[in-house]
């Protein structure tokens, strides 16, 4: 077509030059053994020739080839358009057949181009007719694409790609309690599948058609029919979206006040589904879909994008607007593992995004995303803060009973245990916070530590978190009326701390130093307690004379009797208390049995203190202190009696 | 009139001057001077946007008509001027605490669970312009075929089958907002291949919609219900700008609702719940009124949307399909004459339309972000003083 530029051959040369082709094609044509295509080549050239020439075509026999040429293409036009039956059905000859009928028309046309219509009312006429065979034919060629874009249009399972949903749930209260440590060692980062986009191109329509609907587009596109062709193949494709986000995927649309007064519950689930959606959506589908859109229309690039980003737009936009109402939302503790999921899988679909949305068109909504991602940061780093707030402002009036493991004290530490899973994010998000505003962070820890983890700024956040709960765990301690049980309650709680930080990925955020630091701490809580507990009763055995005079004075049955007494009741309520860590437990009734049984033994032996005045045995002794700690009640007259 | 323009100069301004009040006790006057040039700064702003009065004659610049494109987005640009504005008299260098105070600690919840209805609202719009985009790329197709020479046969059936779609499809949108359908399948064996498929236009309109079962008209209604005209003490005091920027956000969403398809429209409210005696309203008002006089018209006529351009497309496309059904082989060369004023109106609007809707819906999306960004600056002041437990949602 490019060839066939009409030029006015005023100039004598020119004549003789037409006039010198014209015998050359003659000459050319009367070979026998010509092709085909060959010899409607030389026609074509013929008849442009005649048109260059100016008005030969009105009696030329050029003029009789072109109306035969193009009333052979009518015809075919109408027959097919009587024919109930799609030609794209019926066969690949007939494919041809019709797509070559509408090239010759589309060759005739283009051939007159430059012409002055209005001069010539022959060609004028042929232009008309042509043109008419164009639009019934283009008609058609729309009722074919159409035909072809719903019957072969395939979809794919998001079973089909596993994405490994990324970790276990990790479901939080917002009481603090209800957080059983199992559910959080059971969940384990599975590290993303790798994120070239290449592995997960599905067929979204038959591959088989996909040559055919090339076809239909070059032939509407040649005819200037390019908007008919994008109509029908963006709404075609659209539902084709529409119905895998609706129908296969189950997806829901929510408005954004919807969002804002959902339940928590209910809320998260959404979360879950964003996330898995936005994977299989834009890594699979859309991914597909630009592909599709590619080697349907690769040759038209504006085509292209504009059908590629008119197809995908809602959808864009509809889990741009899920994920913009969720970081408007307030921002809880609890929320924050969802924010960061949010985070991560938008921060990981983002290369792809910007790909999708590389032209022009579509360059308003890729800017959108990378703002959704700021956003969601900016909440993520929010509700990091709400749980120093929440561990401060955690304040219930009434001691735990028994002096075991607070529930906040679990939760805190599920809670940033499970945050190392993120550590790089979080890292990123606070080295951005940082920069935005210079907020210092509460604890610098000036030991030189080997770990450069250590000083990250997620360890460094972390820390402060943790010493957020120590000052509240001490604050809670105070409302024990026993000193001895405020010494077990928190020696256990650190003693917990100090055991999930080791236990777990923690360890190297918080550093060996930390943890000495803090192993030496709930020591010492172990020392206070036998302290408090064990020097007034133990006081009744001491024969030096230090501790008391009257105590001296007593016999030595009296003083036996009187810490019999002093144990028992200790016993009484000792052995209500809760030490729940088996080893820790162990240690203390060890390091209490060799203090108690070592100054009983001694007491009874150094005054020879007949059995009848005995109560318990060193043996009854030290098996009564094994019942220390177990949480239980027992009374003693039933169980160790003599 | 760039939103810039207004921000930089007033915002700097008032915050030097609070920065010079602060330090004083009583600034009580200096508000009500800002609460003052608040007010005219709203008249004047809308009174811009008034459609010519006929006894007036215009000036040498020819002003947007009312409703266009253009118009409308110069209604944003004044609602993102006027809530710079009003963010800079309640928020910038004042004590949070005031904010806590009754009546703002009631007043101030309200706008906010206002905001986020409006959020809404601008996403339904964004989905409403591209069926506009749509009804424009059908108008194009129609343009392109008749601006052909010499047009014949062919593409008067070309043109009218896009400006038969195009009629369809913005009477489909009126009789059911939230179904705008797409008549992309032209063809009979098409439209029989997509209907197979029943759930198929359902889904379609859901894909384009907010939610189910989402209605612009009651979010409008919703909106407005507890918006009440500050009285007594409270008329001079802080609770007024909040009641201005209420009225204003209310005001360009119902335009827009009004204006621009949008899914469930019907039962639009067209009372306007604002004193007609306040002074800095005067102007909205009239707008308003106007506004609602031709929605009434419409929902009796049931023509489009009011939307300027889609009313001329609506107008434009009738004639054109008139003369494209006399239209008779040979085209006699006067007739033709006599369409191509139409088809350059056509034209001339769809070129409008290609150079003003994507911006418009850019434009939207910034309001959408400047009410998030206005919603979060309030809750974070109500945060600051321990009252966001119970507003936070």
């Amino acid at each position: 077509m490019a060839g066939y530029q009409s030029v006015n051959p005023n100039h004598e040369g020119d004549q003789h030059l037409i006039a010198a082709a014209h015998h050359i094609l003659k000459l050319l044509g009367a070979i026998r053994n010509l092709s085909d295509d060959t010899r409607k080549l030389l026609a074509d050239l013929d008849i442009h020739l005649s048109i260059m020439t100016g008005n030969t075509i009105n009696n030329g026999g050029e003029a009789i080839e072109v109306e035969k040429r193009l009333k052979c293409a009518e015809r075919m036009v109408l027959r097919w358009q009587a024919n109930q039956s799609m030609i794209w059905d019926t066969g690949p000859g007939e494919v041809s057949e019709f797509l070559g009928a509408i090239d010759e028309v589309q060759t005739l046309i283009d051939s007159f181009s430059g012409v002055s219509v209005n001069e010539n009312g022959r060609v004028r006429e042929l232009l008309y007719r042509a043109n008419n065979i164009v639009q019934m034919a283009m008609l058609r060629l729309q009722e074919e694409l159409i035909h072809i874009l719903v019957h072969h249009k395939l979809y794919f399972e998001p079973e089909y790609v596993s994405f490994h949903s990324c970790r276990a749930d990790v479901i939080y209260d917002e009481s603090f309690v209800s957080l059983e440590d199992e559910s959080v060692e059971a969940s384990q980062r599975v590290s993303n599948t790798g994120s070239v986009s290449g592995e997960y191109i599905v067929d979204l329509i038959h591959p088989q058609v996909v040559p055919d609907l090339k076809a239909i587009a070059n032939a509407m596109i040649a005819a200037n029919y390019d908007q008919e062709f994008c109509a029908a193949f963006i709404g075609a494709r659209q539902d084709a979206l529409n119905e895998y986000f609706f129908v296969i995927l189950e997806l829901e649309k929510f408005s954004i006040d919807d969002v804002l007064k959902m339940k928590w519950s209910t809320l998260s689930s959404e979360i879950k589904k964003w996330n898995w959606a936005m994977k299989i959506i834009i890594r699979v589908y859309l991914t597909s879909e630009k592909q599709l859109c590619n080697k349907i229309l690769g040759r038209f690039d504006t085509v292209c994008s504009l059908c590629f980003v008119e197809i995908a737009k809602a959808t864009f936009l509809c889990l741009l607007n899920f994920g913009e109402a969720v970081a408007m939302g307030s921002t809880q503790p609890e929320k924050l593992f969802c924010l960061l999921d949010m985070y991560e899988v938008l921060d990981d679909l983002l290369l792809e995004i910007d790909s999708l949305l590389f032209e022009e068109a579509g360059s308003y909504i890729r800017i959108e995303f990378h703002e959704l991602l700021r956003k969601l940061g900016h909440s993520a780093r929010q509700a990091f803060q709400e749980l120093q707030k929440a561990i401060a402002a955690d304040s219930s009036m009434k001691p735990l009973p028994r002096g075991g493991i607070h529930p906040l004290t679990r939760y805190v530490m599920n809670y940033i245990k499970t945050l190392t899973i993120y550590d790089d994010t979080l890292n990123l998000l606070f080295e951005d916070q940082n920069m935005e505003d210079t907020h210092s962070i509460v604890e610098s820890e000036t030991e030189q530590d080997i770990s450069p983890i250590t000083f990250c700024p997620l360890a460094c956040h972390l820390r402060s978190i943790t010493s957020a709960l120590e000052c509240s765990l001490v604050v809670k301690s105070r409302l024990y009326r026993e000193d001895s049980l405020r010494h077990i309650f928190l020696m256990n709680n650190i003693h917990y701390v100090v055991q999930k930080i080791k236990g777990s990925d923690l360890r190297i955020f918080f550093g060996d130093e930390w943890i000495r630091k803090h192993i030496g701490k709930f020591q010492q809580h172990a020392t206070s307690y036998q302290r408090a507990t064990w020097c007034s009763v133990l006081s009744f055995l001491r024969d030096d004379g230090h501790c008391s005079n009257s105590v001296l004075k007593t016999s030595y049955k009296e003083r036996c009797r009187e810490f019999t007494n002093a144990f028992e009741d200790v016993y009484k309520i000792q052995i209500q208390w809760c030490i729940t860590d088996p080893q820790l437990k162990e240690d203390l009734r060890i390091s209490t049995s060799l203090k108690v049984i070592h100054a009983y033994r001694t007491f009874i032996g150094r005054n020879r203190i007949s059995d009848k005045h005995i109560k318990y045995t060193v043996d009854d002794l030290e098996k009564l202190l094994l019942d220390f700690f177990e949480g239980t009640w027992r009374t003693l007259r039933n169980s160790r009696r003599r | 009139m760039p939103a810039t323009d207004y921000q930089g100069s007033f915002l700097g301004r008032i915050s030097i001057r609070r920065n010079q009040v602060m330090s004083m006790e009583g600034n009580h006057e200096q508000e009500l001077e800002d609460l003052e040039l608040f007010q005219k700064h709203v008249a004047d702003r809308f009174a811009e946007l008034a459609p010519p009065s006929p006894s007036q004659p215009s000036d040498d610049i020819p002003s947007d008509p009312i409703l266009s494109i253009a118009w409308i987005r110069k209604l944003l640009d004044v609602f993102l001027c006027c809530d710079a504005e009003f963010k800079a008299i309640l928020i910038m260098g004042r004590d949070p605490s005031q904010i806590s105070k009754p009546p703002l600690d009631r007043l101030i919840p309200e706008m906010l669970d206002r905001d986020v209805k409006a959020l809404d609202i601008c996403n339904a719009i964004t989905n409403g312009i591209e069926a506009v985009r749509h009804y424009q790329k059908l108008a194009e197709i129609a343009v392109s075929a008749l601006e052909q020479r010499p047009f014949g046969d062919g593409q008067v059936k070309r043109a009218r089958k896009a400006l038969t779609s195009l009629i369809t499809a913005m009477a489909c949108e009126d009789k059911d907002g939230a179904n705008y359908t797409r008549t992309w399948s032209f063809g009979r064996r098409g439209a029989a291949a997509a209907g197979n498929n029943k759930s198929t236009g359902q889904l379609r309109s859901l894909s384009w919609s907010v939610s189910k079962n989402w209605s612009a008209a009651k979010q409008i209604h919703a909106m407005s219900a507890n918006l009440v005209a500050p009285r007594g003490a409270e008329a001079s005091g802080l609770a007024l700008p909040v009641y201005i920027m209420s009225t204003i956000l209310l005001f360009v969403m119902w335009t827009m609702v009004a204006t621009i398809p949008c899914q469930e429209r019907s039962g639009l409210a067209t009372h306007f719940p604002v004193p007609k005696q306040l002074v800095w309203a005067q102007s909205i008002i009239g707008l308003h009124e106007k506004i609602a006089e031709e929605w009434k018209k419409k929902e009796k006529k049931g023509s489009a949307g009011l939307l300027e351009e889609m009313q001329k497309l609506d107008k434009l496309g009738q004639s054109l399909i008139e003369f494209t059904d006399s239209f008779q082989f040979p085209a006699e060369d006067e007739r033709a004459e006599e369409v191509s004023a139409h088809l350059a109106e056509l034209g001339e609007t769809c070129r409008r339309m290609e150079e003003g809707l994507v911006p418009l819906q850019v434009q939207i999306r910034e309001v959408f972000h400047r009410i998030v960004r206005s919603r979060a600056e309030f809750l974070d002041v109500l945060d600051l003083n321990g009252k966001s437990s119970a507003l936070a949602m």
